[in-house]
């Protein structure tokens, strides 16, 4: 929707952003030729998560905060589980940390399977929606839907279910999956593997625009392998610090048009988590295939061009599936599902990879156990200032089309980003104002 | 040897009123009835493969037109009867994949030319779709017409086979 101003300005509203996760929308305002505002408005209500989980128990965060998504509760679970067992001192010991790795890897399949081909392969494809892509293209969207259901079938047998995995908790798990348990998923994840290089295959023949972003990016790096469910903080700026530091270096603010809070990385301007600074901060941390489909889909050591988030999803697609088989492969049965974690009073951190990047928790315990302060960063508001100056860029750039391709390209960039509002309140609508 | 006939029940046990889809397919599939495959899923996207090569099913699920609580509707949705985009089906759930609903799962489906040849979509008019909240009065007085509901599609296609195969 389009309308002008009284000062001969003009807006462009797109009221509810299509194809991202959650409800929010993006508000333009274009004066004399010159984009002057860009505002990301996320008006799916609060959450407040973190205020409901004072007074509970040490033991309840990870199943509350998984809740707070449907398509990465992994995340939740892992970020809050790292938290409070660092608040009580405890170690889970390697073979659970595997297995939470294992767990998560089903979790990268299923959300990057579904942003990959459901929701951003229609942009570079020409069609408003996978629907749509399905009629012309129904072995691309089968592709996809195999791939979803490869990570759906890990997250399962792992996890208890496809949905909020009901077998995670604090310490660890309530049951080891079997060893004959495991490799029966192996011709599945093969194959995924094979559909996976595929999705690299075509994903790197799109039309790309050029775009290089200049931001800060900002990862975790564990002290081996891809950065999934572990590792201190590592930005391209060169600084490294351990989760625990994260609340001093990253600052959340309240902005008047988002009910999500916005995070600056030490009072500098935007920074970006994700795929794009995963790969950029990790790429020699790639198993050799990965390395082979990243350097097949036209990415070199690093990658800071939005757009090609696709791609770098793509590979990741084929790291975790590798990992899943590597995980398979070695484990072993016998292995005790859990270890104790009592309470203490303290505080914690912890931080994972969400597949739109780094989840932060940070809990302050009583000597009981109960829950006095809780603090929850998600990926997508921490990309919020980076979204917002991508489209306040590239809507300059588009700023001579209509109304209505404005807004659809914008979509577009705003879903390089895989926004997950419904996380980032625990977070889209477009308009656009010209004068 | 794959069932003839599936009845799915959608939704999450544990949100109010969209437990009712798993609920009616919980006390349907308490009856044993020979040759039906009764299953509980949360996430639509996997209807797909539950359709794969079945001729007919049916998908209980919560829906919100606007009608009261309690309502049940029921549309039959196969390979040949119309899109589904101006049912109440279509009208939850446009944005991303948290919200790829059945209606989506329908259309993507009949895209990939993937639908069962007998479709029937029964919903339960919701109110409440809270965390931990159970389901509401209206939706509970309603399993018994929703189960109706199910039951009257199966024997109506039990009757209609031998005459089709016959036919």
């Amino acid at each position: 929707m389009s309308h002008k101003l009284t000062d001969g300005g003009q807006v462009l509203h797109v009221g509810t952003l299509a194809r991202v996760e959650g409800e929010g929308g993006l508000h333009l305002e274009i004066h004399d030729g010159k984009v002057t505002q860009a505002e990301l408005r996320i008006f799916e209500p609060p959450r407040f998560y973190e205020a409901f989980l004072r007074g509970r128990a040490w033991t309840e965060p990870p199943d509350i905060t998984a809740r707070i998504c449907g398509i990465c509760p992994v995340a939740y679970q892992f970020s809050s589980c790292m938290a409070l067992e660092d608040a009580c001192g405890v170690t889970v010991p390697q073979a659970i940390g595997t297995l939470r790795r294992l767990l998560y890897c089903g979790e990268w399949i299923e959300s990057h399977a579904l942003h990959v081909y459901l929701l951003h392969a229609p942009d570079f494809l020409g069609y408003p929606g996978a629907i749509e892509m399905a009629a012309d293209h129904p072995a691309v969207v089968e592709r996809g839907l195999r791939l979803k259901k490869v990570g759906n079938e890990l997250m399962t047998l792992v996890g208890g279910r496809s949905v909020h995995p009901v077998n995670v908790r604090l310490g660890g798990f309530y049951r080891m999956p079997t060893v004959a348990e495991l490799r029966a998923l192996r011709p599945a994840l093969e194959r995924g593997l094979e559909d996976a290089m595929e999705t690299v295959r075509l994903v790197a023949t799109f039309d790309f625009p050029e775009m290089e972003q200049p931001y800060t990016y900002l990862s975790l790096r564990p002290e081996t392998g891809y950065p999934i469910e572990a590792g201190d903080v590592v930005t391209t700026a060169g600084d490294t610090w351990p989760v625990r530091d994260f609340t001093q270096h990253i600052q959340e603010q309240h902005v008047a048009h988002s009910n999500a809070l916005h995070a600056t990385l030490d009072g500098t301007g935007p920074y970006v988590v994700g795929p794009l600074a995963r790969y950029t901060l990790n790429h020699d941390r790639l198993s050799p295939l990965a390395r082979e489909a990243a350097h097949e889909g036209g990415l070199g050591a690093t990658c800071r061009n939005p757009f090609r988030s696709i791609v770098v999803r793509a590979v990741e697609l084929v790291e975790v599936l590798v990992e899943s088989l590597r995980i398979i492969d070695g484990w072993r049965d016998g292995v005790p599902p859990a270890v104790p974690v009592p309470a203490r009073a303290g505080e914690g951190f912890g931080a994972t990879e969400a597949p739109r990047g780094v989840l932060f928790h940070r809990y302050r315990l009583d000597a009981d156990g109960i829950i006095l302060d809780a603090q929850i960063v998600p990926p997508t508001s921490q990309n919020q200032p980076s979204i917002e100056a991508d489209v306040r860029e590239l809507a300059q750039r588009w700023v001579e089309l209509s109304d209505h391709d404005l807004s659809h390209r914008c979509e577009a960039a705003i879903r390089n980003y895989d926004p997950c509002i419904s996380c980032a309140t625990h977070f889209l609508d477009l308009t656009v104002e010209r004068s | 040897m794959t069932s003839r006939f599936l009845v799915a029940g959608l939704g999450s046990p544990d949100r109010g009123d969209d437990a009712v889809g798993p609920m009616v397919a919980g006390l349907i599939a308490a009856d044993h009835l020979p040759g039906v495959l009764v299953v509980v899923h949360e996430d639509p996207t996997g209807l797909l493969d539950l359709w794969r090569g079945r001729d007919t099913v049916v998908v209980v699920d919560a829906v919100r037109s606007g009608a009261p609580a309690g309502t049940v509707l029921t549309v039959e949705t196969g390979e040949a009867q119309s899109p589904l985009l101006d049912q109440a089906w279509a009208r939850t759930g446009r944005g991303g994949t948290h919200a790829f609903g059945l209606a989506a799962a329908v259309e993507l489906a009949r895209a990939l030319h993937a639908l069962p040849r007998r479709l029937v979509l029964v919903g339960v008019e919701g109110e409440h779709f809270g965390h931990g909240e159970q389901l509401s009065g209206p939706v509970e007085a309603a399993l018994g017409e929703a189960i109706d509901a199910v039951m009257g599609v199966l024997e109506s296609w039990r009757d209609e086979e031998p005459a089709r195969r016959t036919g």
